[in-house]
């Protein structure tokens, strides 16, 4: 008995560790993002993500200023503090920026045209020239500088204007967009499922065809076909849109999952006078809301972060924009190097899918079956 | 009237209309055009019931066929064009096309990914959908791993971008390297052949996410008895797995890999903002992508060819399909 | 005296037209050197009000806000509501709405020669008569933007298509002056000189050049810049036109010496940050940082005049011109790019706007809100909004040849396809001959 349940732990801790392993190697990227999303462009491009939290050790230029010039016997001297006001540690400077920490603090650095430069640890510095100075020279040093994260990125991102109304326009692009085509699926599988009819194999082997048809394809012709019937580019039209590219997948997914129930259920209960449509709706429908709960994350998800469609079918003026329209051609554009933005724009639209997931995990329920099979 | 409003008629008017029309066109079928009260009941119901399967069937196939059959019809006429439309070439463009080295690096790296992401993501996703099934913080850890589904490919693009990094100090594959002592960065996307894994990589961390809900959602629709039957029998938690669980979402397992199959023949995005194509990592919908919009002829050309990479799949799918119901 | 003045035309103009009630106009109508009587003359032609100009463009951000309220005069001249909408995929969107019937009145093309692929689809509308003559009169080598802007209609008869509005410098090096300051660096004035100074930097222990081609999808596209620089500098502008309209092949010897000269830079580990390995992947958008790091990366970026938006903040950079050989006698060619506008959806609106660009306050205004050059001969280049926005428009000036863009020229399959990848694999080592003739090739298959 003590070996059994020895076994079963350790199995146990197997089974934890395993998938705490698993969870960090997922992670690992998405973690990078995030740190990314607090920082801004030049750092993200001067510093890997993982030594953000860490000080590091940069190399800065700051001007002496003209205006403290003095003359000490035959030199002219400038003097000041490299952190002006502020105030840190200088770990090494320079008088060159191909050498910026060429010298320990405390020396004396000998630099060209007879000047010399000293640079105290704290930061003040004596910078010496025999013949007088025209221009403010440039010191180099070196400093370790703390970690810096800001919000700055998610503040541009959600003070632009209008912002408020993309958000609107996402949900209201999605919302209809995940529960049409998961309704209008659902009678499609359970008909592909359970109904016997000629050409039903024939039917299925199309529904998996179409699943592989490139959206790129059919643009045009249905931006024509709105435009000639009416709809133009309306949310109406972007709604249709939506269930129609979705179709194959819920009707696919639907339909795997429905065949799967017990065949006993549904002939008893059809034995017992039951129609079609109330073995459906009474008996298929609610047993299956794990596969309807999963599908609608992934329609869910596929709405939301979906562009091209977007661009396509809703009208081009800023009103009807949606969120990633409004990230991919207003926020970063021109800007479309600045990887803190995209990395914000990321993590900002991520939090209402992550919502929805959580909301239709519950669904996604053990037991629906408990009892049925005898 | 403001979008929300419009949006919430909209879910109103189109749910509505849905269940009106499967609950209607289903009433008037029984009782006004074939009830069971007249002469011959039993006919009756039999005529019913060959006409059902098609209401049922209607939206969803008018919607299929409108966006999705029409416009494939259209391409494939398109695609026996010339590039600016006015010229019937026949098959031309799909044999200029055989005949392009472009073309072939982007089919033989496509089998590459065809064989390797569906298996690795499938895999991998039943492994955490298997190991989270009855973790206490199960929930937390698959919607750890569900995280990147949600992240745009642009988004996904851009954190793998940081781990690729052709330099020590921000790509982490290099930064890794330099740890161990490797003297010079090394480009992994520039690597010939091998680059075609890196980029897959992606895919993948995007993928076990999808994989995992639906076998999740799958081992959870699995009957207790059967398992606890098994344990009473005295079966190890591997033979559970193996010889209990695993047959019984079988068909599960074919659809999520059938599914990440077609999505590898469709996205292009990641190819496309990674390398953009160069360093012989081209695959079919990236090189259709690059001739979309401008050689349409072309274009539709590999679209099709897409589709008849599929055509096993679908072969397949058909037989599983006729299997299950016996 | 003055402000009763200002009063008077603000109310005019208010009374005009509520469209421009977004009210950022940067500069009060009358006021400031501008040409304001060409605005009068302009108002007073035009009466749109309650119609509406839709015009879309590549412009998004900065831009985009200068192009608005650049716009934002012709709605407060005519009355008319103008809505712009840029868009980062403008390519692929003008394409996909222009085809589909639903395109915007306007559209702000970057490449001439998808605007010559809408034309043959007979999805543009010829500009309004007199519209080349005026070009051809009014812009510094007003013809050859003419011949840009001309393309043949779906029959294949030649129109004017395109009306040139913001024009790019290219042959541009950009440094920091400090750093060249510090290691006494002059700025070379030959390319002989370009090359000792790049040699120079090597013996001095440093890294001339940073080079980046990567830019996701249009990966390759900086390279086509250098060589079509390196094309000017090495052949006669007969032959570089002769090359874009591909009469002179890709796999011609002169053009493969020009594709040499760019390997030259960027082929050799010494002179690019990061080794010639690090070219053909580092984005474009990061590779200028190089120039101002501590120590620098790097001493010279070459790259057009849109740059300095992406070099980090406060640095501190100044430009050169690209140099001609000396020993070579082919002028001061200048490399140069531009955006076209053209009527996707003609209404009297859009006939209108065209007019409007016509006028110098429409270039004016737009100089000084800088980040825009133009050829237009009638305007005060005083009103430049900085130096180096006048530096650039100087090397517009002095150039002896202005050639466009050849990638953006070349058919789309070319310009935006087979010559970006072609130059991603000479740079990563593949035989510049071998190259030339693959994509030679792909123009053979679409002729």
């Amino acid at each position: 008995m003590d070996n059994i349940a020895g076994t079963k732990s350790s199995l146990t801790w197997a089974v934890n560790l395993s998938v705490i392993f698993l969870v960090l190697l997922w992670l690992v990227p998405t973690i990078g993002l995030l740190v990314s999303s607090f920082r801004d462009r030049d750092q993200i491009s001067a510093s890997g993500w993982w030594l953000s939290p860490f000080p590091v050790e940069q190399n800065f230029r700051v001007r002496a200023p003209l205006d403290d010039l003095a003359q000490d016997g035959p030199l002219y001297v400038l003097e000041g503090n490299v952190f002006g006001e502020g105030s840190g540690s200088v770990s090494a400077f320079g008088g060159t920026s191909r050498a910026p920490d060429a010298n320990e603090p405390g020396e004396t650095a000998e630099l060209t045209r007879d000047r010399t430069l000293t640079v105290a640890a704290d930061g003040a510095f004596r910078y010496t020239s025999p013949a007088e100075i025209k221009r403010e020279p440039s010191i180099y040093f070196a400093s370790e500088t703390p970690p810096d994260f800001s919000m700055g990125n998610y503040e541009t991102i959600m003070a632009s204007d209008n912002m408020d109304l993309a958000f609107i326009n996402t949900l209201t692009v999605t919302i209809p967009a995940t529960i049409i085509p998961i309704l209008i699926a659902a009678f499609a599988a359970y008909a592909l499922a359970w109904m016997d009819f000629a050409g039903r194999g024939l039917l299925i082997a199309i529904v998996v065809g179409l699943l592989v048809v490139p959206l790129q394809l059919a643009l045009v012709p249905l931006l024509q076909l709105h435009n000639k019937v009416g709809i133009g580019q309306s949310f109406l039209g972007i709604w249709l849109a939506h269930t129609g590219f979705g179709l194959p997948l819920a009707i696919y997914l639907l339909r795997n999952y429905m065949v799967g129930l017990p065949r006993d259920i549904i002939e008893s209960a059809k034995v017992d006078g039951a129609t079609d449509f109330q073995v459906f709706t009474k008996i298929v429908l609610p047993l299956s809301f794990p596969a309807l709960a999963s599908f609608a994350i992934f329609q869910f998800l596929w709405t939301w972060n979906d562009l091209l469609v977007a661009k396509v079918f809703l009208p081009s003026n800023s009103e009807s924009w949606v969120m990633t329209v409004k990230i991919a051609d207003d926020l970063l554009g021109s800007r479309g190097g600045d990887w803190g933005i995209l990395a914000a724009a990321a993590f900002i639209s991520i939090a209402v899918p992550l919502v929805v997931f959580f909301t239709m995990q519950r669904y996604l329920v053990r037991g629906l079956l408990a009892g049925s099979v005898k | 009237m403001s979008p929300l409003l419009q949006g919430v008629l909209t879910i109103i008017i189109g749910v509505g209309g849905c269940v009106g029309y499967f609950y209607l066109s289903n009433l008037i079928l029984d009782k006004v055009i074939f009830p069971p009260r007249a002469d011959n009941p039993g006919r009756n119901i039999n005529r019913a019931n060959l006409v059902r399967p098609w209401l049922f069937l209607f939206p969803a196939m008018f919607a299929l066929g409108l966006y999705l059959v029409y416009p494939v019809v259209g391409s494939f006429w398109r695609s026996l064009f010339n590039r600016s439309g006015d010229e019937f070439i026949g098959f031309g463009n799909y044999t200029t096309m055989f005949g392009d080295a472009g073309f072939q690096t982007a089919l033989f790296n496509n089998f590459l990914w065809v064989l390797f992401v569906p298996a690795a993501a499938t895999f991998l996703g039943l492994l955490v959908a298997q190991l989270t099934d009855r973790l206490s913080w199960g929930n937390i850890a698959k919607s750890l791993i569900f995280m990147p589904m949600a992240i745009s490919f642009v988004g996904a693009s851009l954190i793998w971008k940081f781990v690729y990094a052709n330099n020590a100090d921000i790509g982490l594959i290099n930064a890794i390297r330099d740890m161990f002592g490797a003297s010079e960065p090394l480009d992994v996307l520039q690597l010939r052949f091998w680059n075609n894994f890196f980029l897959m990589v992606i895919l993948i961390w995007i993928q076990t996410g999808f994989a995992m809900v639906i076998l999740s959602a799958a081992l959870r629709g699995i009957p207790e008895e059967t398992i606890e039957a098994a344990i009473i029998d005295g079966a190890n938690p591997f033979q559970i797995f193996f010889k209990i669980k695993v047959p019984q979402i079988m068909g599960t397992i074919v659809v999520v890999w059938t599914t990440i199959t077609i999505l590898v023949l469709k996205v292009f995005d990641i190819v496309y903002t990674m390398t953009g194509g160069n360093f012989g990592t081209e695959i079919l919908p990236s090189y259709m992508m690059s001739y979309m919009f401008r050689d349409d002829g072309r274009a539709t050309a590999v679209a099709f060819v897409i589709m008849i990479i599929v055509l096993p799949v679908m072969i397949w799918n058909i037989r599983q399909a006729r299997a299950e119901m016996r | 005296m003055k402000t009763k003045l200002y009063a008077g035309v603000a109310s005019i103009a208010l009374a005009s037209g509520a469209a421009f009630a977004d009210g950022h106009q940067p500069f009060a109508i009358g006021d400031g050197d501008f040409n304001w009587d060409s605005y009068n003359v302009f108002a007073d032609q035009y009466d749109l009000s309650g119609q509406t100009v839709e015009v879309t463009g590549p412009w998004t951000g900065l831009d985009a806000e200068n192009v608005e309220k650049v716009l934002s005069y012709f709605a407060s001249a005519t009355g008319a509501q103008v809505k712009y909408s840029g868009s980062d995929s403008f390519e692929q969107d003008i394409v996909i709405s222009a085809r589909a019937g639903s395109a915007p009145n306007v559209a702000v093309f970057p490449q001439p020669g998808l605007a010559a692929d809408l034309a043959s689809q007979g999805l543009l509308t010829p500009l309004p008569d007199g519209s080349a003559d005026w070009m051809r009169d009014n812009y510094a080598a007003g013809q050859s933007w003419v011949d840009l802007g001309t393309y043949p209609d779906k029959d294949g008869n030649d129109q004017y298509y395109g009306l040139f509005y913001k024009v790019d410098v290219k042959s541009l090096v950009w440094y920091s002056p400090e750093a060249f300051d510090e290691a006494g660096y002059d700025i070379p004035e030959t390319m002989e000189d370009l090359k000792a100074l790049t040699d120079q930097i090597v013996e001095e222990g440093g890294t001339p050049w940073c080079i980046g081609l990567g830019s996701g999808a249009a990966t390759g596209w900086p390279a086509t810049d250098w060589v079509e620089d390196m094309m000017l500098r090495t052949a006669s502008p007969e032959d570089y036109d002769a090359w874009v309209a591909n009469e002179m092949k890709f796999d011609d010897p002169k053009v493969i010496a020009a594709m040499e000269e760019f390997g030259y830079f960027a082929r050799n580990d010494a002179y690019v940050d990061g080794g010639a390995s690090a070219v053909a992947n580092t984005d474009f958008r990061d590779s200028p940082a190089g120039l101002f790091s501590i120590p620098p990366k790097c001493y010279m970026h070459r790259q057009a005049s849109f740059i300095p938006t992406f070099f980090p903040e406060d640095s501190e950079a100044d430009f050169f011109y690209f140099p001609a050989y000396e020993g070579k006698d082919f002028g001061k060619p200048v490399l140069g790019a531009g955006t076209l506008w053209a009527i996707t959806n003609a209404s009297e609106a859009s006939n209108a706007l065209i007019d409007y660009l016509k006028t110098p306050i429409a270039h004016e205004t737009w100089m000084a809100l800088s980040g825009f050059l133009t050829p237009h001969k009638g305007v005060d280049t005083s009103l430049y909004a900085n130096e180096t926005n006048k530096a650039l428009g100087d090397v517009l000036l002095n150039a002896t040849t202005f050639r466009f863009d050849a990638s953006d020229l070349m058919p789309g399959e070319i310009g935006a396809g087979a010559f970006w990848t072609g130059m991603v694999d000479y740079t990563t080592g593949k035989d510049a001959a071998e190259v030339a003739k693959g994509i030679q090739d792909r123009w053979d298959a679409i002729q």
